[in-house]
């Protein structure tokens, strides 16, 4: 093993090292931040652009201003919220 | 003898790793790095997240491990520690990694279905209402036994004063993250130092009075008797600190998770985490330098029936859950971490490698308590009666650690003890505030439409709770441990069963998931009959109070509910997987 291998092996044990740590302490508080950001996000898309789905909204102006800007979200917003669920699901 | 046991089960472990579960993700489960996941391909930023396999193996093993993998084994040394030992290996190296694995890699392969979506998809919608209902009892089994644990903790004079100002530094760390925007570095520094000095103060003999002085309250000192149970006494600390960990959970469930659980979740991890780790450590220097004894005191093997348990087969099996093999795995390896797998072939380390280590978890608990029989004049294990555990089984945990941490400088006897039972009481925390949290949302989800009030957070917790309290005062303990560890089996079990059903259906080698579950399912069933008959036997035949008969009637009508329910998802099981194997034949003719 070179030095160079070495040095890039005992990195990657320390990296991983962190992450498992981090993985433990951190990650569910990460997690949850995500998931509250973007909750409300979907909640806002759905206000916005519920036609997509069948809900009626008021006149789409705003909409139709927003829709360039939600269209990367669109097929997972449709997906999550037509998903079926149940009490498991809360488990995550 | 310690460290022969560590070793030999750190072995086995990496045996069962190396050997065992990779041949069968490379042969059978054919994980493959190019396939994409349910998180990659749906990441939408709530349900579906990608994560490393690193850092999602230690979500994992904190998720899965709390109090089961500890108090298992602790309890089961009343028959020997061998055979304990046998059944915490021998399950982890054929069953436990199997579920935890398989079942990530099942839902994974489902487009991130959890538990209900699949028995829903693989059984039968009946199969569904009958695993989320079962699921309901199982989690008040896991709040009444986990209740019952921390209360004996929090009555130990050194503990709560630590554990209310961990609990200040944990809330003072929510409104540094989240408030005042401060460096998680900085925060963690300042909170985990105030709560280390919270702990230290717990053990001055200010707070011990303190202490001393709220168990005394109900008047005779603390050991004072509030009633008398057909299997001991309740003393005034274990009904009042009970009230106090019922309410810490409260307050986890009805507040804003950011601003109480985990905040607290997180500076304790350090205490866990540095605990362990600590005295791991512990074991092999105490067997180098003599520093606490490690000869084991209680023998190999003492009997097949233990008079206040039961017999070592089927009872023994359900006693030591999460180390050898738990239900709970399942729950988190379809809803949790299933979601978040970025890679296929990470499954294996995270889910297999997560299992494997709660099994050296549960082989420390073991060591704590098969080398101490006394702690100086107060017996833990009686060796004239069977090995009878004679104390809180928390308490042998806090004495365990307070015996291996004290190779480390400044780490006094009374300090280990309060950081073992910090250590512990916040691992059973953690999981009940989850669970109340989700028995709050099960109520209202299950009730709110017909009684709305139970949309409201606080009804659908105070039921909870009450539930609780009922589970926590009028049952015995040991009752609830084997019943929770039934249930906790048995829905493992479920879940092999739901794996064998997916792979026959891929037309998939399923053999060695088949007979684990079979084995589960048989073991946890006759378990469950066996506690239902005690519980009516006990309650018919013993002069007891009917506060008590009640709580005999309670256990046997769950024991009995849960039984009938895994019969009847067994026999609906059995047929999907009858059809699964004729449509794989078929296809093999074809």
């Amino acid at each position: 093993m070179t030095e160079e291998e070495k040095r890039s092996f005992f990195s990657k044990i320390v990296r991983n090292l962190q992450d498992v740590i981090y993985g433990m302490a951190s990650h569910d508080m990460a997690r949850q931040a995500l998931k509250t950001r973007g909750s409300m996000e979907h909640l806002f898309i759905l206000i916005t652009m519920g036609d997509l789905l069948g809900v009626p909204i008021l006149p789409p102006y705003y909409s139709l201003r927003l829709l360039p800007y939600v269209v990367p979200q669109i097929s997972t917003w449709k997906r999550r919220m037509l998903r079926e669920r149940d009490l498991t699901d809360a488990l995550a | 003898m310690a460290a022969i046991v560590l070793i030999v089960a750190i072995a086995i472990v990496v045996i069962g790793y190396q050997a065992y579960a990779a041949k069968m993700d490379k042969e059978v489960i054919q994980a493959n790095p190019k396939k994409a996941t349910p998180a990659t391909l749906y990441n939408d930023g709530v349900d579906f997240m990608p994560a490393s396999g690193s850092v999602l193996f230690g979500y994992q093993f904190k998720s899965i491990a709390a109090l089961g993998p500890i108090v298992g084994p602790i309890v089961a040394v009343q028959w020997g520690w061998l055979p304990t030992f046998l059944w915490l290996m021998l399950g982890v190296f054929f069953i436990g990694w199997v579920q935890d694995y398989a079942s990530a890699m099942m839902a994974m392969r489902n487009d991130g279905l959890t538990m209900g979506g699949l028995a829903y998809k693989f059984i039968s919608p009946r199969a569904r209402g009958i695993l989320l209902a079962f699921l309901y009892f199982y989690l008040l089994l896991i709040m009444g036994a986990f209740g019952a644990v921390v209360a004996g903790l929090l009555a130990i004079p050194v503990v709560p004063v630590g554990l209310f100002i961990l609990t200040l530094a944990g809330v003072l760390a929510g409104q540094m993250t989240y408030r005042w925007k401060m460096d998680l570095v900085m925060t963690t520094v300042i909170t985990v130092l105030i709560a280390l000095i919270g702990i230290w103060l717990g053990t001055m003999p200010w707070a011990k009075d303190l202490v001393n002085s709220i168990n005394s309250l109900a008047g005779t000192g603390p050991k004072h008797i509030l009633y008398n149970t057909p299997y001991g006494p309740m003393t005034w600390p274990q009904f009042f600190w009970g009230i106090v960990a019922l309410a810490f959970c409260y307050l986890g469930s009805v507040l804003a998770i950011w601003r109480f659980a985990q905040p607290v979740n997180y500076v304790s991890f350090w205490f866990v985490a540095l605990g362990l780790l600590g005295s791991i450590l512990g074991v092999f220097v105490a067997a180098i330098f003599k520093t606490t004894n490690v000869a084991f005191q209680i023998p190999a093997y003492v009997t097949w029936n233990q008079p206040k348990l039961g017999w070592l087969w089927p009872i023994l099996f359900v006693t030591v859950s999460c180390g050898a093999i738990s239900g709970w795995h399942s729950l988190v390896s379809t809803a949790g971490t299933a979601r978040q797998l970025e890679k296929e072939t990470d499954a294996l380390p995270v889910g297999a490698g997560a299992m494997f280590t709660e099994a050296i978890l549960a082989t420390m608990a073991l060591i704590f308590a098969a080398t101490a029989l006394t702690k100086g004049n107060t017996v833990l294990y009686d060796a004239n009666h069977m090995y009878f555990l004679k104390v809180k089984a928390g308490a042998i945990w806090a004495y365990g650690m307070s015996r291996f941490l004290s190779w480390i400088p400044g780490i006094s006897p009374s300090m280990g003890a309060a950081i073992g039972a910090i250590f512990l009481a916040v691992m059973a925390l953690t999981v009940m505030q989850l669970v109340l949290r989700f028995m709050r949302v099960a109520s209202a989800e299950l009730v709110g439409d017909k009684i709305p009030a139970f949309k409201n957070p606080h009804v659908g917790t105070i039921v909870a709770i009450l539930f609780t309290f009922l589970i926590l005062w009028t049952a015995f303990w040991q009752r609830i441990w084997v019943l929770f560890g039934g249930a906790n089996q048995l829905f493992a079990g479920l879940a092999l069963l739901l794996i064998t059903i997916w792979l026959a259906n891929e037309g998939k080698k399923h053999g060695w998931v088949f007979w684990p579950m079979v084995f589960m399912y048989v073991t946890t069933v006759t378990a469950l009959l066996v506690t239902a008959w005690k519980s009516f036997h006990h309650m018919m035949t013993a002069n007891v109070s009917a506060a008590f008969a009640f709580g005999d009637l309670v256990a046997g009508v769950i024991a009995l509910f849960l039984a009938l329910a895994a019969v009847i998802l067994a026999a609906d099981g059995l047929k999907s997987l009858a059809k699964a194997r004729a449509k794989a034949a078929s296809h093999a003719g074809d």
